[in-house]
């Protein structure tokens, strides 16, 4: 029972980091993430137009090219073309001998648009952070589990309902993250919610929240708020920490049963 | 002027006595530092990787197991830079170092700095991993791809070529490689699916002299069986961004490769997609491939196989052999023969369950059930493989390869667009969840963990050197730098730097003391014992 009064007790501010928190380091590391639609500028967007109506039935809507024509995103001279620079001349002349009929037709300001979309194309899939998971990932693509299923292993074999409430602290969860952020989050919160109990020679002891532990060592912030340090070896040190229970999940979860819990979440509104 | 000093068998170091009496020293406690073609460094470290055989063992013995604890600071130099990610040469007293766009050259005795080049240019500035040396030379490579040429006395620009286009995301982040008269560099960048080559240049001028892709050229080539799309193939990626290692009795040069492109969504060229995460054995005056080994067949997460080839000569089963031994960044620790090429040994250095089993060859095979979906999949591994960049080290004295290795979890997911078309260079990418660093010691004829340390939880790369002084120099992701005892792990001497050190410790001796030289963010810190008032 006491034991149990500690685990809540430590909850509350537990929560409020898990959900302060930001995103974990990711494989690349960038911190914030940029849409799609942010790398597409105004004039970028006017391109986009054009290029669909014009040049996407052989280069693709996203210039990756098709059957009948060539990626724009692989090509030497979109890349070192600046804003239009070398396009135009493609555009204004063609390339008879390759098929590509001219376009005589475009104003300066319509080649600039579109060189402005294919460099955001460009930069688009040259990043990780736009329309892969990390960026304008869909929830549609994440959401292969069952939320029932999920919901029960919640409640029974993931033992989750020990420390969780979808009422309580749950509540709304789907609301405050992205969908990839939350499937990440319920795996492995990015917060430190291990606490210390440290016993001197003396026999004095002090307990807090744990700041650092090496051979050399352990630092906690104790009760009175303040940050306390010893050298290592010497005090006794015991250290609780209560994402341990997600550490042994994440050893034996099988990836049926991180979606189905995923779908449980989402469903968590 | 100097000719660099390849360490090749000869009369001029004191230990050479000692070598000599170790050889054939099976199973003794310390068959000296004979290590084959290549001796270890002693008072100078005149390449990335010290010798040229990857060892990064140092012959030097004036610190050492009975007196390391009064290891204490001697100098200090900040670069206010970027954090470094080189290791410093030290050449008749004066080291070179880098971050992307810079080079110093400093005084070994002082820290003083002797002089600065810096060309700040665009291009991918992850890291740079330093220069090479020859006959009063220093080569640099560039964010933008360059290979540059400065005269090591002042710092200033002798030539300039370009190896690729920085618009397609090619950049040079290694340190050149001098193997004869010839500077040998290869490419990183896969932000745009590219292919990439191995390239020797002429020291004095800049030429290429020749030019070795790392995947095939046309579906005639060899390889090129082992791709199920030819379009994907000839922008199949294979990076070589690591130093590689040079046998001069051999006449070979050993080169890992990294990942094929795009990274992630394998689905879209199946097979084993040569000549990608393999080590390559070249002739170094022709580059031509001499043998090859896949240590990652069809690679799904940007685990490279770029980690450093150590070459050495010890027993395997009772015969000497000549040696090749990486730890590699799928985790798995791989011994072959360099001569031939031939497969001896795979065992895992970390904890992973991504792969089936082991084909033929002994590499792994990736497990399907594991590999990345479009709703993800956690696998126990961490996001950022096995190992890195991190340069191991091999000990001559305890015969054990040091790795730094990482164990954790992470997430995989595949993102294709409608088409079935990654829908940006990689075509997914990883969530990490857990990354616990350790330094694991492996016996490198059994490939069994002998001892491991823990070093942390986060990102970072410290690297690892030996010395004959019976010391494992490193660092670990507490915010420690560490003198470990080779044997056991135990922790000799520590000492907190204010950050990470994120690159391998060297060593060199002028003036009759042995410093001990750590980077760590922008400081190089240089330990040695205390000074006699």
């Amino acid at each position: 029972m006491k034991h149990k009064v500690l685990v809540v007790g430590l909850l509350a501010p537990a929560l409020a980091l898990f959900l302060a928190a930001t995103l974990r380091a990711s494989q690349a590391p960038v911190a914030a993430t940029a849409s799609t639609r942010t790398l597409l500028s105004a004039q970028a967007e006017t391109g986009q137009k054009i290029f669909v109506s014009n040049c996407a039935f052989c280069h693709g809507v996203s210039a990756k090219g098709s059957a009948s024509g060539p990626s724009l995103i692989d090509s030497s001279l979109v890349r070192h073309d600046k804003s239009g620079d070398l396009i135009g001349n493609v555009l204004r002349n063609g390339r008879p001998d390759q098929g590509m009929p001219a376009f005589p037709n475009f104003d300066p300001q319509q080649v600039a648009a579109i060189a402005a979309f294919l460099h955001a194309r460009i930069a688009i899939t040259d990043s990780v952070e736009t329309e892969g998971p990390r960026g304008g990932y869909q929830l549609q693509k994440l959401l292969t589990g069952s939320a029932q299923a999920g919901r029960q292993f919640f409640n029974g074999q993931g033992g989750c309902v020990k420390c969780h409430s979808p009422s309580g602290d749950l509540a709304g969860i789907a609301k405050k993250y992205r969908p990839n952020e939350l499937e990440a989050r319920f795996l492995y919160p990015p917060v430190h919610l291990a606490t210390a109990t440290v016993t001197l020679p003396s026999g004095k002891v002090f307990e807090g929240r744990l700041q650092h532990r090496d051979p050399f060592y352990v630092a906690l912030i104790g009760r009175d708020g303040f940050y306390h340090s010893w050298l290592l070896p010497g005090p006794r040190v015991t250290v609780r920490d209560p994402l341990q229970a997600h550490m042994e999940l994440l050893s034996r979860y099988t990836n049926k049963e991180v979606h189905d819990v995923f779908a449980y979440l989402e469903t968590l509104r | 002027m100097m000719s660099l000093p390849i360490l090749r068998r000869c009369g001029s170091f004191a230990f050479a006595v000692v070598m000599l009496a170790g050889l054939h020293a099976s199973g003794q406690a310390h068959p000296g530092y004979n290590t084959g073609s290549v001796l270890p460094v002693s008072r100078q470290w005149p390449t990335y990787l010290g010798d040229s055989s990857g060892k990064r063992f140092s012959a030097l013995t004036q610190i050492n197991r009975g007196n390391v604890g009064s290891l204490t600071l001697n100098w200090a130099f900040q670069t206010h830079s970027a954090p470094l990610k080189s290791t410093p040469l030290m050449v008749n007293g004066i080291l070179y170092f880098t971050v992307p766009d810079h080079v110093w050259a400093i005084d070994a005795l002082t820290g003083a700095k002797i002089w600065e080049f810096s060309r700040p240019m665009a291009g991918d500035h992850i890291g740079n991993r330093g220069v090479a040396y020859y006959n009063g030379r220093i080569y640099f490579g560039t964010v933008d791809a360059h290979v540059l040429c400065l005269d090591a006395r002042t710092g200033k620009q002798i030539w300039d070529v370009t190896m690729g286009d920085v618009a397609f995301g090619y950049y040079i982040s290694l340190a050149p490689q001098v193997v004869k008269n010839m500077i040998i560099v290869g490419t990183s960048g896969d932000s745009a699916d590219v292919k990439h080559a191995i390239s020797a240049l002429d020291w004095r001028t800049g030429k290429v002299l020749w030019s070795t892709d790392t995947t095939p050229d046309s579906v005639t080539a060899p390889g090129a069986d082992t791709w199920s799309n030819p379009k994907v193939m000839l922008r199949g990626g294979g990076s070589a961004w690591m130093t590689g290692t040079y046998d001069p009795d051999l006449n070979l040069i050993y080169w890992g490769t990294a990942n094929p492109a795009p990274v992630i969504a394998g689905v879209t060229r199946k097979g084993d997609n040569l000549f990608t995460d393999t080590i390559l054995a070249m002739n170094p005056d022709t580059g031509k491939v001499v043998w090859y080994y896949q240590t990652n067949p069809h690679d799904t997460r940007d685990w490279d196989s770029v980690q450093t080839p150590i070459l050495f000569d010890a027993p395997f089963h009772g015969k000497m052999r000549k040696l090749l031994a990486q730890a590699a960044g799928n985790g798995y620790y791989f011994l072959l023969d360099r001569a031939t090429g031939q497969h001896l040994l795979t065992t895992e250095f970390v904890k992973g369950s991504w792969a089936k089993g082991l084909n033929a060859n002994g590499s792994p095979i990736p497990d399907p059930e594991k590999e990345p979906r479009q709703d993800g999949s956690l696998i126990d591994s961490a996001s950022f493989g096995g190992t890195d960049w991190m340069p191991p080290s091999y000990d001559p004295q305890t015969r054990m390869i040091y790795v730094t290795g990482r164990e954790g979890y992470s997430l995989w997911f595949m993102a294709l667009d409608k088409n079935g078309q990654p829908v940006d260079h990689q075509g997914g990418g990883s969530q990490a969840l857990v990354s616990n660093y350790f330094t694991i010691a492996i016996d490198y004829a059994t490939g069994k963990v002998v001892w491991r340390r823990p070093g942390g939880e986060g990102f970072g790369y410290p690297g690892i050197l030996t010395t004959a002084g019976q010391l494992l120099v490193t660092g670990d992701l507490d915010g420690n730098l560490l003198i470990l005892d080779p044997a056991t792990g135990k922790v000799l001497w520590h000492a907190r730097p204010g950050g990470t050190m994120n690159s391998a410790p060297m060593t060199y001796e002028i003036q009759g003391r042995q410093y001990v030289l750590t980077t760590v963010d922008s400081v190089v810190y240089a330990w040695s014992l205390p000074q006699k008032q």
